[in-house]
């Protein structure tokens, strides 16, 4: 979709693109070219400067004790505080949620983005309201979605329920939600006998989160998906098609590979989440209980504002998320760069 | 796909029918009835209107002077910028919760908007500029040979040609600000008057009392502007998010 908006207006004049390697005209073009700093100078200061002053700001903190907070002395500890990071399981831990996010979501986004989009390219039944569907939860704010998620998950919820007319809960003695035999049986034996239909809970709240990101995420892959889909050349399919192969053959012998750059660019847009993920496990689970939902940006927050507030640590411990992000986006601009010659040529063969 | 699409439907059908429990509509009246409950999307109004505008012409403006203009270590400039295109808000919380204390802004509009628009700013850039560099340069010099100046050219040449992109850029900034939650939260505090939109389930949880149907009923309401805004402006929603979402 973006692809063919940012062609349009190439078309037309696309032979005078500027192709001077002539030294003489191209440097009176130079010349004539009016100076541009005054023009990118308001968007840079408000961006580049902000960000860099708070990342600055905060790589001056984390070099201050842990528990620092304002108004106290300000002396440099040096990087005691990234040692402490470094020795906290809670940093640890977070940082694995982060990563089995990241595989999880991708995973589980780019299968069903790549089924509902072939689905809803064939011709079916109110195909704009199950669109509709699919990508409202992108649109509406993960914070007001947040207690209806907390109630569906609830252990007299939806879920729950719904588990119950399936005959895998039943009401026990005490008036307790519990498995029904079989099930607590197959769970003890895979070590899991202590898990009751209560999700949230520190075996399974971390999949609460999960599973609600997803959900709100799946429309965004449905609609890459769907663009991209709507790209390929008929040609081909047909081709494929009067050779003999079949719709599951078509789709993952002919379709997939036409997708590669969106499952790409996916797995880009999946790791910024990841990295950024804080209202739904701030707001379902409050990165509990027992930390066992927290991620890095719910970590920091507790740091800031928890019981006792340690600018110190919080600082320390966004610097090393920085460092995360600053990779992510080092191979997004490496992997864009790729990107734009095999477009390219892509362009000029059609 | 009716049965796929069921995980979807649970959390909007919870919503609902969730809000007409107990004491029924009166979820709602109590709802339309809380203290400025107009406030919470004055406020939200304001942010993410003044966030759009500024977002919007300084990445216009930007992407003019990166593709069309002569700046001296442009590229240097553009990684520069592309360097904070990733940058999680909570990693500037630290040093934005100081700062803002210390140059008296804290609890203003302007300690909301001004980090999100530079949060939005690498991106949108990042996105316009690619598109702006397909515009052929031709154009730009037969207007300078007409005579034309920077400020002409920019707004007879660049801000039309731009259109599309400027619906991904409204729709982009509108999402990512009008559902906000962390800098609104920390930067306004969480006194009355200085809330956003979402923030309203909140209204109804104190330490002391969790009133869910209430809850559920103000869900409905916080959303309902996203869903009908949604729904009325489908095909602008999808092609904006998708043209942020692909490079």
């Amino acid at each position: 979709m973006a692809d063919s908006v940012s062609n349009a207006p190439k078309s037309s004049l696309v032979s005078h693109a500027p192709a001077t390697s002539g030294s003489g005209a191209s440097q009176r073009r130079r010349y004539r070219t009016p100076s541009g700093l005054q023009w990118i100078l308001p968007g840079f200061v408000v961006s580049v400067g902000l960000i860099y002053f708070c990342i600055g700001y905060s790589g001056y903190i984390s070099l201050l004790p842990w528990n620092w907070r304002p108004g106290n002395p300000e002396t440099i500890q040096g990087f005691a505080s990234y040692l402490r990071a470094f020795n906290s399981p809670l940093f640890w831990t977070s940082l694995q949620h982060t990563l089995v996010f990241f595989i999880v979501a991708y995973v589980v986004q780019t299968t069903m983005g790549i089924i509902f989009a072939a689905i809803l390219h064939s011709k079916v039944y109110a195909a704009t309201l199950f669109k509709v569907i699919i990508f409202l939860p992108v649109v509406i704010a993960p914070a007001i979605m947040a207690p209806v998620h907390r109630r569906v998950f609830a252990v007299d919820g939806p879920i729950n329920w719904i588990l119950q007319h399936l005959g895998l809960i039943q009401i026990n003695g005490l008036g307790n939600r519990d498995w029904v035999g079989w099930l607590s049986t197959a769970l003890s034996h895979i070590g899991q006998g202590n898990v009751t239909p209560n999700w949230i809970q520190p075996s399974t709240s971390v999949w609460v989160i999960i599973a609600v990101q997803i959900w709100s995420s799946i429309g965004m892959a449905f609609i890459l998906f769907y663009a991209a889909m709507g790209q390929i050349d008929p040609e081909m399919l047909e081709a494929a098609r009067i050779d003999g192969a079949g719709n599951i053959r078509v789709l993952l012998w002919v379709v997939v590979p036409n997708l590669r750059p969106t499952i790409v660019s996916l797995a880009i847009l999946n790791a910024i989440t990841s990295l950024k993920l804080f209202d739904f496990p701030y707001l379902i689970t409050g990165g509990g209980p027992a930390h066992s939902s927290e991620f890095l940006g719910t970590y920091i927050y507790s740091e800031l504002f928890g019981v006792s507030s340690h600018y110190g640590y919080a600082a320390t411990l966004s610097v090393l998320l920085l460092i995360l992000a600053l990779a992510v986006s080092i191979i997004m601009s490496v992997s864009t760069r790729e990107g734009r010659p095999r477009r390219k040529v892509k362009g000029v063969r059609v | 796909m009716a049965v796929l699409v069921i995980p979807f439907v649970i959390p909007l059908f919870t919503m609902v029918q969730g809000s007409l429990q107990g004491i029924g509509w009166g979820n709602y009246t109590a709802v339309f009835q809380l203290d400025g409950l107009w406030l919470y999307f004055r406020n939200s109004i304001i942010i993410s209107a003044s966030t759009i505008a500024m977002v919007y012409f300084l990445t216009m403006a930007a992407s003019f002077g990166f593709s069309k203009l002569r700046i001296r270590n442009k590229e240097l400039f553009f990684w520069l910028m592309m360097g904070a295109l990733t940058m999680p808000e909570v990693v500037l919380l630290t040093p934005l919760v100081i700062t803002a204390s210390k140059v008296g802004m804290a609890g203003t509009f302007w300690a909301v908007i001004i980090p999100l628009t530079a949060l939005q700013i690498p991106f949108t850039t990042l996105l316009t500029r690619s598109y702006v560099d397909g515009i052929p340069d031709a154009l730009f010099e037969a207007a300078r040979i007409d005579g034309a100046g920077t400020w002409r050219q920019f707004w007879s040449l660049l801000v039309p040609l731009a259109k599309p992109m400027a619906v991904a850029i409204v729709v982009l900034v509108l999402i990512n600000s009008w559902n906000a939650y962390l800098l609104p939260l920390v930067m306004l505090g969480q006194g009355s008057g200085n809330q956003v939109v979402t923030q309203l389930t909140n209204a109804f949880s104190s330490q002391y009392r969790v009133d869910e149907t209430k809850i559920l009923a103000g869900a409905v309401v916080a959303a309902l502007p996203e869903i009908v805004a949604y729904i009325t402006l489908q095909r602008f929603f999808e092609r904006g998010m998708a043209a942020g979402a692909i490079k």
